[in-house]
């Protein structure tokens, strides 16, 4: 793990309009995320972890405050902008795989890359490498209502590291799936962190998904719990 | 994979939907076609080869007012007139129907060749029709209609002359843009009239086309302030004349063409949306993974698109196939000589088509775009 932060929140707030009432739901937020680490986001239901989450992602935008991945100020960018950072320095893997079921492990690997000015043979090589990795080589051909919830969310991580990001976002990757699926994505999770020097943050329920992190932190009320 | 690829796969993913999609589509465009055929034909009346050397000569009060066969010889050594013919509209009804699609005319079987020269009759054909008073000769589509040969008896019963005919078919012809057409010996009319000295109208052809405005105003001054002023005109505008006649229903197929068109538009957005609806959260997916939101909007265009030109080429080329290869006359009813899906009608229906396309993807595509991406998410999680 590297001393650089790779993620730096300054006095982030985030206020939703609902109906007529305004939530808050973060408040004043200051955190650190250093390159390499892998950060588990904890709390109940509404705490704002998944908030926070998007945001570093740059997925939603702040109501107020900084937040600055890889030295540049997300919030500041258009949306156009963003939508290129995206792709090029975050990976994401959703609770509920989110994969296209129309097109094959192979296709959804490779979506991301049909924004880029990679070759056919390029773009094979890298997404072969990706299912290699997460060990779905055998599935390419396989459209996901024919592959398990793990091997789903296996080619879910497969799309999210094909681009090679440096950080890589998961919004309780093992909520739908059995314990042995769980604790595969969670090794594929942890081994990405631990030896491809990625780093990742992942938002979950569940205390055993978080020890596999370097680092956890809690939210509740939109506030950070002190350890 | 490639982005049009992925775009099939996205219109394709629910067979079923898309198949009823294009298919709707393409029944529209189907019956628009039809319609505007039907509307051209009305109103663009097919034009023979020799029809720009034509002038057509009636009586300036009406079409139904005979002309005095006096004119005759005037007409002729008008300067820049190469031949003259009279042809009267018989009416009659064939063999007692109720309603007989085929027009009979009365006229001058010398001049057949010199005023429709694109009729192609065998020279025996002609010789046999110019050499026999009672007999006539019939365009090919009748002959096949009611199965008449050559020899056989043609039965007419008058409706506008209180005469019947009782003719011998000599020739059939072909070549024309109507050959559903039947001409007899004006002098048998003549004959069965009782030699009233009047024709319906004069049939004109002029040496060139460059002289026909100049026949025409010598043919309307030569009978100024005469007791049979004339009306002369080329043979497109007399037939032109006849549009005016069909005004209502010119009106009545405009309609039906824009409901058509509006329901089409409706049936095809509301596909169009429940397709992007259901894929809310994949097209949030695509957000996230660095899609930008122009690049979305084309995708939902494309794939609309796509469907609207499937849907046309099933739909204006089954029309234009089906058209191309039918027999007019024969699915008509005898009412229309051709039917013709020009150009013109191939590139409205494309157009519609393609607006189609457009307008049915428009309010799910600003919808897609403008959504955020955890909205889009949360929506149907």
């Amino acid at each position: 793990m590297t001393a650089a932060p790779i993620v730096q929140i300054r006095a982030l707030t985030k206020i939703f309009l609902q109906g007529e009432i305004n939530v808050t739901a973060l408040d004043s937020i200051d955190l650190s995320i250093e390159s390499g680490e892998f950060l588990t986001l904890m709390g109940p239901s509404g705490s704002g972890k998944s908030t926070l989450l998007h945001i570093i992602a740059g997925i939603d935008r702040p109501t107020r405050g900084e937040c600055i991945v890889q030295d540049r100020n997300i919030a500041a960018l258009n949306e156009s902008d963003l939508a290129d950072w995206r792709n090029q320095n975050v990976g994401f893997v959703f609770q509920t795989f989110n994969l296209i079921p129309v097109l094959t492990a192979y296709e959804n690997v490779e979506l991301p890359l049909l924004l880029t000015q990679l070759s056919g043979k390029e773009r094979r090589h890298l997404v072969t490498t990706a299912l290699e990795m997460v060990g779905l080589d055998d599935r390419m051909k396989h459209l996901p209502k024919q592959l398990s919830g793990g091997q789903e969310q296996r080619v879910a991580i497969a799309r999210a590291l094909v681009t090679d990001p440096k950080l890589v976002v998961a919004d309780e990757p093992t909520g739908n799936l059995d314990s042995h699926s769980a604790n595969e994505v969670l090794d594929i999770l942890r081994t990405l962190s631990r030896d491809a020097g990625k780093t990742v943050i992942m938002v979950t329920h569940d205390p055993k998904a978080a020890a596999y992190g370097s680092r956890t932190i809690h939210l509740e009320k939109g506030e950070l719990v002190p350890n | 994979m490639t982005i049009p690829g992925f775009i099939v796969k996205n219109a394709l993913r629910n067979k079923r939907r898309a198949a009823l999609c294009v298919l709707s589509v393409a029944a529209s465009l189907f019956l628009l076609v039809s319609l505007l055929v039907v509307l051209n034909e009305f109103t663009n009346p097919p034009e023979d080869v020799g029809a720009s050397l034509r002038i057509a000569v009636r009586n300036k009060v009406s079409l139904a007012t005979p002309l005095p066969v006096r004119q005759r010889p005037l007409i002729a050594k008008i300067p820049g007139v190469e031949a003259i013919t009279a042809l009267s509209f018989f009416g009659g009804k064939y063999k007692g129907e109720e309603n007989t699609m085929f027009a009979q005319f009365a006229m001058d079987p010398e001049q057949l060749e010199l005023v429709f020269g694109e009729a192609k009759l065998p020279r025996e054909q002609l010789e046999a029709w110019i050499a026999n008073r009672t007999s006539c000769i019939i365009g090919v589509d009748t002959a096949k209609r009611y199965n008449v040969k050559i020899g056989d008896k043609f039965q007419l019963i008058g409706q506008i002359y209180p005469v019947d005919l009782d003719l011998t078919v000599v020739g059939i012809y072909k070549g024309t843009t109507d050959d559903r057409n039947v001409f007899f010996h004006q002098k048998l009319l003549d004959e069965l009239t009782g030699d009233l000295g009047q024709v319906g109208m004069w049939w004109i052809k002029a040496r060139s086309p460059e002289e026909v405005p100049g026949v025409i105003d010598r043919i309307n001054a030569a009978f100024t302030n005469t007791s049979a002023e004339v009306l002369a005109e080329t043979e497109r505008a007399f037939q032109l004349s006849f549009v005016s006649m069909w005004a209502n229903i010119k009106v009545l197929i405009s309609s039906i063409c824009s409901v058509v068109v509006f329901a089409l538009i409706l049936v095809s957005a509301s596909t169009m949306s429940m397709a992007i609806r259901e894929r809310m959260r994949e097209l949030s997916v695509l957000k996230a993974l660095g899609f930008r939101r122009h690049e979305l909007f084309a995708f939902i265009l494309a794939e609309s698109f796509g469907l609207a030109a499937v849907g046309f080429l099933l739909g204006a080329g089954g029309a234009w196939l089906l058209y191309s290869s039918v027999n007019a006359p024969t699915l008509t009813g005898g009412m229309f000589p051709t039917l013709d899906v020009t150009p013109r009608i191939l590139a409205f229906s494309a157009l519609v088509a393609a607006v189609l396309g457009v307008v049915s993807s428009l309010a799910p595509a600003l919808a897609v775009t403008r959504m955020s991406v955890v909205d889009g998410l949360k929506t149907l999680d």
